[in-house]
């Protein structure tokens, strides 16, 4: 315990010091050995990212079952053997809650964005022999959108959730207290605020003629069918959803989907098959033989833009943004170390630890041709990160060989470290990290002209 | 207790520690010195491997024989790796300058790309620069000198790279050699401790050596496996982190300094 004190303050103030003086599996994925398909997209080397909003931060703090649930959201242990291997987490699909636009995998993905949900891949029982991928959904405003599934055949969250674990991704049995987590930390996400949208759904402040156009259209009945209107389904309210499921002549019936914060939720139908409102108007306009003129289509867009925006919808992925969930996920080891819970530490362990070593990879080694200086900051940068990776994997062996104070011990060790050395030595390093986009540039184009090489014609 | 307070008594304490690991030094330095010579012959071995194999891939090369200087890439890459215990941290320029990356235009992996990738063998100037350095690297070794902090560094931080993810197909994933490049490590890994530390652990704790002992027989185990995406990824993060804590709690009883993670910058 004394040589734990000891390294680590000596740790920490050595990269303190420096600081002073001185971001699968993050590549395009190919070559003949992967375990997803070659060229598979997973959209990991994007440096702006959906941001979550918690409805729970509005009201003090996360709990612990919240952070936990973000926690196994994140963790490809609770699923299969492909996912396990392949790094594939729920969060792979649903980036921080939001959908995942630009993934796709050949033989599971028609469309960039959408995924066979019963493919071959992942779980080969599950698989339904046909490819009839579905649109990766946003997870802002679940707790409102009940039923759920792209058909609506679910009316419980966690059942939904646990046909995802087990059924689609072949992942074992969930705990209850896992399945309670992630329902609890979905819940939690809330839609991104709108202050154009009033009570009842309507449009208010600074509103242009054109979107008040659309939104008389949208309310309007339509022409062979009075019964029936935009609106009639996309009932203008808090959700913008009746909840029930439709035939719109795309192929089938299919829950209505909320219209909240959808400008960030393209792709667009069950399937994915549209890019852009426009696309979506123009098939009602067919199907429902409504006569929009150009300016009406217009319209129509231009108001279910200002219905679907948010605020704040994006974060610039940096070593801060990382480094503020890998805190949140190991407030959990402040429970679980305690209580001698080694399955939910081991969880703890190998997720953080992964979050960890990918923030490692942030920081080009010296072998990396892509960047040039600042070889000492990043020297520091990556030995600090993988020091912590190291820390938890010792309090892993310690919770598994019942030696609690010596966990407790290494886990104050990384808090102290993760305090402000860590944060210190990432901010020195961050000019020559990924994080930088000329960096971040760089290094992907030289990645992808290595990828190239493999499919240029011989 | 306030933190410069803390940090103060953590500093007596290292302190105290040092003047304990320098006694320990001097118990062990000098069989650990001897043994480290005794691991020069097998390093100067493989990266001969790696140069004559480089020597013949010139010479496919050359001859515009594909096959056959994929074989040679093959055959120069696998020397190589297995010396990947002392090269990053003994030889960082020449680390670099031979298996830089991602950039396709340099190193192996260069001309692992025009090979495997594009199908050519229009890759003389990358083959005659690979040969200069792995040959200058040869020479070197020789006089070079071997410290037994550098060689458990050397293991320690090879160690943890093998357990970072592969799930995008590895370092070698053009060729699909990525699973021998780990093989290759884990030998290394495996050859090095057992000519250089494993006599000297087993006599300062013989309990501490059995771990180490059984987490290379689980790392050998893993990466036997028959396939890149068959290996148990999750296992082996795990039994690599454990290897090296384990290591690093050796290092002590070895009387030389905790074993650390990245080679400091030139």
């Amino acid at each position: 315990m004394i040589i734990r004190h000891s390294w680590i303050a000596t740790l920490a103030l050595g990269i303190l010091v420096a600081g002073l003086h001185g971001r699968a599996v993050a590549f395009p994925i190919d070559g003949d050995q992967t375990t997803l398909p070659p060229k598979t997209e997973l959209n990991e080397d994007a440096l702006d990212k959906p941001r979550e909003v918690f409805h729970s931060e509005l009201a003090g703090g996360k709990s612990y079952m919240i952070n936990l649930g973000n926690l196994a959201f994140s963790s490809p242990g609770i699923l299969g053997g492909v996912a396990r291997q392949a790094a594939v987490s729920c969060g792979t699909c649903h980036v921080n809650g939001a959908g995942n636009a630009k993934l796709f995998m050949p033989k599971m993905s028609t469309h960039p964005g959408n995924f066979d949900t019963t493919g071959p891949l992942f779980n080969p029982k599950a698989d339904n022999l046909v490819l009839d991928p579905v649109r990766i959904p946003s997870l802002r405003g679940a707790r409102y959108l009940a039923p759920y599934g792209f058909d609506g055949r679910m009316p419980s969250l966690r059942d939904f959730v646990h046909n995802v674990i087990v059924n689609e991704f072949a992942g074992p049995e969930p705990s209850p207290v896992i399945l309670d987590a992630i329902v609890a930390y979905i819940q939690d996400i809330d839609f991104l605020p709108n202050p154009s949208l009033g009570p009842g759904g309507r449009l208010v402040g600074k509103i242009n003629d054109s979107e008040r156009r659309g939104e008389a259209l949208f309310l309007k009945p339509f022409p062979h069918d009075p019964s029936l209107s935009c609106a009639g389904c996309h009932t203008p309210s808090g959700v913008f959803s009746d909840h029930q499921q439709h035939d719109i002549g795309s192929g089938g019936l299919f829950r209505t989907p909320t219209l909240r914060n959808a400008d960030f939720n393209a792709p667009y139908f069950h399937d994915g098959r549209f890019d852009s409102y426009d696309q979506v108007v123009a098939h009602f306009d067919r199907v429902f033989d409504l006569g929009l003129s150009a300016q009406d289509r217009q319209d129509l867009a231009a108001y279910l833009t200002a219905v679907g925006d948010g605020t704040q919808p994006y974060e610039h992925d940096g070593a801060g943004a990382s480094l503020k969930e890998i805190n949140d996920f190991t407030t959990v080891l402040g429970t679980a170390i305690p209580a001698g819970d080694k399955d939910i530490v081991s969880l703890a362990v190998d997720t953080i630890g992964n979050e960890l070593r990918e923030l490692t990879e942030q920081y080009p080694d010296h072998k990396n041709t892509s960047v040039t200086g600042g070889e000492q900051q990043r020297v520091l940068a990556r030995n600090a990160l993988k020091e912590l990776v190291l820390t938890l994997r010792r309090i892993d062996m310690a919770v598994a060989d019942g030696r609690i104070a010596d966990a407790t011990t290494d886990y104050r060790n990384y808090r102290y470290l993760m305090a402000a050395a860590v944060p210190s030595v990432l901010a020195g390093a961050e000019p020559w990290s990924l994080f930088n986009s000329k960096v971040h540039d760089s290094h992907y184009a030289a990645l992808r002209q290595v990828m190239q090489s493999k499919h240029a014609p011989q | 207790m306030g933190v410069e307070k803390m940090i103060d008594a953590r500093g007596a304490v290292c302190l105290a520690l040092l003047m304990l690991a320098t006694g320990l030094r001097a118990t062990f330095a000098a069989p650990l010195d001897d043994a480290a010579e005794t691991y020069r012959p097998y390093m100067i071995e493989g990266i001969g491997q790696a140069l004559a194999g480089a020597r013949n891939l010139r010479e496919r090369v050359a001859a515009g024989d594909l096959t056959g200087a994929k074989k040679a890439w093959i055959s120069a890459r696998a020397g190589w790796e297995r010396s990947e215990v002392f090269t990053a941290g003994f030889v960082p320029e020449l680390d670099a300058e031979i298996d830089a990356w991602p950039n396709a235009d340099s190193g192996f992996h260069g001309i692992e790309a025009r090979l495997f990738g594009a199908g050519r063998t229009d890759a003389g100037s990358d083959t005659d620069a690979l040969v200069e350095h792995l040959d200058n690297l040869h020479g070197k070794l020789r006089s070079m000198e071997l410290t037994p902090q550098g060689l458990l560094d050397g293991i320690v931080r090879l160690t943890y790279e093998v357990g970072e993810s592969k799930a995008d197909g590895g370092e070698s994933r053009i060729s699909g050699t990525s699973l021998d490049d780990m093989r290759n490590n884990v030998a290394g890994i495996d050859f090095a401790y057992r000519t250089i530390f494993a006599t000297a652990l087993k006599t300062a704790d013989a309990k501490l050596a059995d771990a180490v002992d059984a987490r290379i027989e689980r790392l050998k185990v893993i990466v036997a496996a028959r396939d890149l995406p068959s290996i148990d990824i999750p296992g082996l993060r795990r039994t690599t982190e454990e290897l090296v804590i384990t290591l690093q709690s050796a290092s002590a009883k070895l009387g030389l300094q905790r074993a650390t993670l990245e080679a400091k910058s030139q």
